[in-house]
């Protein structure tokens, strides 16, 4: 897959770099961790399937929790010590997992291929925050420039994502032999994450929940495997880095106007930020799965590995969820962004500054591109020439045609 | 070019000369240019008639490869046709009148008349999607442009209140039609309205779901509540929102189900689907004659309007399917037409409150004459089309023995006259308001009136000779459902094949009697135009006065007192609450328990995880 996730980091790479150029981010140091967060997740999609990878894997989220402790004040420092504990609690159990079972190439008697299988699940949820160890993200997105919970989520998560759709492939048996505790995971994630996104004032806390509650989705779609779940989960996740740059970004820009964070208090930021509410909105949409939207492309792929994974009673979760994260971000939209301008309770005066156009541009960019994606997404087809050539085999027969 | 592709090409085509001109055009040149590009996109569409008529299906890709295997095809039959025409053709005449209308709108004429043309080419994908993973993009394209453009003045809180409401209802009920589709996707392996195999995964709970979806887009009680509150939209979208483009989207859906499995389904659904038709009926006209605000009145009697239409769909006969599709295009025309008069009244008089208006016949002639000619149409009145439309649907329900349908039909037309005689007394006769003196007012522009008034020209045209609709139109709509119904209809839409001859005498009655009307009228050497007094259903007003919108308003909430509580708002926000309370109490717990005990939360994953992997 890294013909198409090495052209994407390296894209959200320049777009938050123009970004953070225009609308400062961090100092130097904050720079220095983004730039070796980027280049090591990268070169861990260059290695492939391998120890290598996962050790630069690795290595990028260590940097990762850098980026957020530069930020320089107790909150980040807090936040970082949070996201610390997650990243080596999630890299022992994953690394564990990988060693017990060859990485994913044997299964271990018993009761080794279970423990395996413990070990992955946790770390994977440790290191995506998945509901109930999630405790990090909410703590980042507070604490840490818009731009370095954007680059957490739309790199590092989603290069930790597309190791386990690899993996999927390699120990099916990981997933298929304990899929009940995955959906369980995945439900958890699903509804929890939304009722407390639901229950933020704050917007960045927020699309950190609403990241949770998507990669549930994501998970449910990886657990069900097959073309369709694998295809949905794979323009999930991409759907879900871009999104999540543009939505972060549009924030960032509005943290730039008020100087103080944004909640649901801010009223009508639309007139002062026309194009910061309008990405924020088109992203607010494509993450929703709206078509024709790249979430749209994922997202009935993953009702479909919904449908065959657990009937009737896991759609209704799938409902519950995407109706909560609709009334959570249409909240946002409307309370935040639109209507007559408000600048809070209390009113108290905003920095007043403009954005900057070079983060205009870079918003309208990753705002527009989920829908061109979601009305060509063959342009995300791995490999052009060789059709599938770095792809699941699954998710390259759906991209070309092929599906048995 | 493939000619089934051309009407939606011509659409994005000017969808995209909008964006590409936006700095070179003045608002009017952009709306000439809409307005152009739906005229042609209605001249391809008209060419796709001849083809329909012999029953030809014309299939062509609109976007091929899309996704994977997956294709964004087009199979256009008579019932798309239909649609496209209606689209194209109502979206030509309310893009004309929005040149005058949006001309000294400051900011955002680009954005209205490119979401404009999306909005209808959204139609016109959806009308004629091969398969319904395509069918339900273009609902759901639908359904932003209708966000977008209802709150197209975004900093009004009003407005974006609205917007919110349409999207909130429609979308969350849409999902209903996307998770139909999964599930007959994993059942059938195959997303095509004509399949084999889609039809026997197509059981009636898969059924429900679309029908669900279709309840909200269709304004069908009880998920109308967001029409009423889109009304703070600039006319020309409440125009096409009412008539043609959205609140058509769910119509289209249940008639297309019947292609699925010869319309299997039916045989389950037809008693619900009928009695939320005639409660929709009644409950639509029942809040319209409530309301004072012109729009809001407008948009009340969308609802119940479309109750007749759903009820003629779900009749489930050749002639029942007739009568709703006639009587969909039919609303299309007199109910556009109807919110471009409530808008030029708008325009030239600053307010459409029924408190705040009178006498505006005196300055506005034009628009008076073709808002009385859609009132009337709306009211079944005969040599209406609106008159036709409900003659149908009553001779498709006497035809089913459904007399119950018939009367609730019927107590429903009476209140909709009852209610269009206050709007019009109210906005045109009498004594002009307090509110306009000293004000100008002038009649609509002329291309409003053209637009307004072709629209107005058709109910007449057919509602003297319907089969000028029903033979090129209507009826190979029909026969593409699976329908082999031949069409009997002469002048006036009487029908020479049915055994309807209650309802043909009755229909000759009402003719004759207002032809007798007419004549005495004329005979009796009519009055010089001025004030007289009004009989009001009591002891007759004095000279000069009239019923006014309150007194009918508060006459309408007194005599229907118990009907105004089946407002399921109030039910929607105790959800909203209880779940945003929900919600708050979660957040404390896992703030305490979780969030701010990192060890815990790990210690809990893990024995959770631990015991769930030993116990599989």
């Amino acid at each position: 897959m890294n013909t198409v996730l090495i052209p994407l980091f390296a894209g959200i790479a320049l777009g938050v770099a123009l970004y953070a150029r225009a609308i400062p981010q961090g100092g130097r140091s904050w720079w220095g961790f983004a730039a070796a967060t980027v280049a090591l997740a990268v070169a861990a999609q260059l290695a492939g399937h391998s120890w290598l990878a996962t050790l630069l894997a690795s290595a990028a989220e260590f940097l990762a929790v850098g980026m957020v402790w530069s930020k320089g004040t107790p909150e980040a420092a807090a936040a970082a010590r949070k996201y610390l504990t997650a990243v080596v609690l999630g890299t022992v159990a994953t690394t564990t997992a990988l060693a017990l079972t060859h990485f994913g190439e044997v299964r271990p008697a018993a009761p080794f291929d279970k423990l395996a299988a413990a070990l992955l699940m946790l770390g994977v949820a440790l290191k995506l925050g998945l509901v109930p160890v999630y405790f990090w993200l909410p703590a980042v997105a507070r604490a840490s420039s818009a731009m370095t919970t954007a680059l957490i989520i739309a790199v590092v998560d989603v290069g930790s994502f597309c190791e386990l759709l690899t993996l999927r492939e390699t120990a099916p048996w990981m997933f298929e032999a304990y899929a009940t505790v995955w959906i369980a995971l995945a439900v958890l994630s699903l509804l929890g994450a939304a009722m407390l996104a639901l229950a933020q004032s704050e917007l960045k806390p927020m699309l950190a929940f609403s990241s949770i509650d998507d990669m549930g989705y994501l998970l449910l779609g990886l657990v069900a495997g097959g073309a369709d779940g694998l295809a949905g989960a794979w323009f999930g996740i991409l759907g879900h880095g871009l999104g999540k740059v543009v939505l972060f970004g549009a924030v960032g820009a509005a943290e730039w106007h008020l100087g103080r964070p944004v909640t649901l208090d801010t009223r009508g930021l639309s007139s002062v930020l026309p194009v910061a509410g309008a990405a924020f909105m088109l992203g607010a949409l494509g993450f929703i799965g709206v078509p024709p939207t790249l979430g749209f492309v994922g997202h009935w792929r993953l009702y479909l590995a919904g449908v065959e994974l657990g009937g009737p009673a896991l759609v209704a979760a799938l409902y519950a969820a995407s109706a909560m994260g609709l009334l959570c971000y249409i909240r946002a939209i409307h309370r935040t962004w639109l209507g007559p301008l408000g600048l809070g309770p209390l009113d108290a005066p905003a920095t007043g500054r403009s954005l900057p156009a070079m983060a205009a541009v870079v918003l309208l960019v990753f705002a527009i591109a989920p829908v061109a994606f979601g009305l060509v997404p063959n342009l995300l087809r791995p490999n052009p020439l060789h059709p599938g050539a770095n792809a699941h085999p699954l998710v390259a027969a759906v991209l070309t045609g092929s599906v048995p | 070019m493939h000619p089934t592709t051309l009407p939606i090409l011509l659409l994005l085509g000017g969808f995209v000369l909008q964006l590409l001109l936006a700095r070179a055009l003045t608002p009017v040149g952009k709306g000439i240019l809409a307005t152009a590009a739906t005229l042609a996109a209605f001249a391809a569409s008209l060419m796709l008639v001849p083809p329909s008529m012999d029953g030809i299906v014309m299939q062509a890709n609109l976007l091929a490869p899309w996704d994977g295997p997956f294709a964004i095809g087009l199979r256009v039959d008579g019932l798309s046709v239909l649609f496209m025409v209606m689209g194209t053709g109502i979206g030509a005449a309310i893009l004309l009148f929005s040149v005058r209308y949006m001309e000294h709108e400051e900011q955002g004429t680009t954005r209205f008349y490119a979401i404009m043309l999306v909005f209808i080419a959204g139609l016109l994908v959806l009308s004629s999607a091969a398969d319904m993973l395509g069918a339900y993009m273009a609902w759901e394209v639908i359904g932003l442009c209708s966000y977008s453009l209802v709150g197209f003045w975004y900093k009004e809180k009003v407005a974006t209140d609205g917007a919110r409401k349409v999207l909130v209802i429609t979308h969350l009920a849409g999902y209903g039609f996307l998770i139909g589709i999964v599930l007959i996707y994993s059942r059938a392996g195959s997303f095509d309205w004509t399949d084999p195999a889609v039809a026997t995964a197509f059981t009636s709970g898969v059924a429900a779901l679309f029908i669900v979806a279709a309840m909200a887009k269709s304004v069908m009680f009880p998920l109308h509540t967001w029409i009423p509150e889109a009304m703070n939209a600039p006319t020309p979208v409440s125009a096409l929102l009412h008539s043609a483009c959205y609140v058509k989207a769910g119509v289209y859906l249940i008639a297309r189900m019947y292609v699925i499995g010869d319309g299997q389904w039916h045989a389950a659904l037809e008693a619900p689907l009928l009695a939320i038709g005639c409660v929709t009926i009644l409950i639509g006209v029942i809040f319209a004659m409530a309301q004072t605000d012109l729009k809001r009145l407008l948009a009340f009697h969308t609802v119940s309007q479309l109750g007749y239409i759903v009820v003629g769909l779900a009749l489930g006969s050749d002639l029942g399917l007739a009568a709703g599709l006639f009587y969909c295009f039919s609303h299309a025309l007199f109910k556009g037409t109807l919110f471009m008069c409530a808008g030029a009244i708008q325009h030239a008089a600053g307010t459409r409150d029924l408190r705040q208006l009178g006498g505006l016949a005196a300055q506005m002639p034009g628009t008076a004459r073709i808002w009385i000619i859609a009132a009337a149409s709306i009211a079944g009145v005969p040599l209406t089309n609106g008159f036709v439309a409900k003659w149908l649907v009553f001779s498709a329900a006497l035809d089913k023995g459904l007399l119950i349908v018939v009367l609730v039909g019927w107590i429903g037309s009476v209140l909709t006259a009852f209610s269009f005689l206050k709007a019009t007394v109210n906005a045109f006769y009498g004594v002009p308001s307090r509110a306009l003196l000293g004000k100008r007012i002038h009649d609509a522009s002329p291309s409003m009136l053209v637009g307004m008034g072709s629209m107005a020209a058709l109910c007449l045209v057919f509602g003297l000779a319907p089969q000028l609709l029903m033979l090129p139109i209507v009826a190979p709509a029909v026969h593409s459902l699976g329908f082999g119904w031949q069409v009997e209809m002469t002048w006036l839409g009487i029908l020479t094949d049915r055994s309807t001859l209650a309802v043909t005498i009755g229909g000759g009655v009402v003719l004759v009697s207002a032809l007798l009307g007419i004549a005495v009228y004329r005979l009796a050497q009519a009055p010089a135009a001025g004030l007289v007094s009004v009989y009001s259903g009591g002891e007759p007003l004095p000279v000069g006065d009239r019923p006014g919108a309150v007194d009918f308003a508060e006459m309408a909430e007194h005599a229907f007192h118990p009907v105004y509580a089946l407002d399921p708002d109030p039910l929607y926000r105790a959800i909203w609450l209880r779940l945003t309370r929900t919600s708050g109490n979660l957040r404390s717990v896992a703030r305490a328990t979780l969030e701010d005990h990192p060890s815990r939360a790990i210690g809990l994953a893990a024995a959770a995880v631990a015991a769930g992997v030993w116990l599989v």
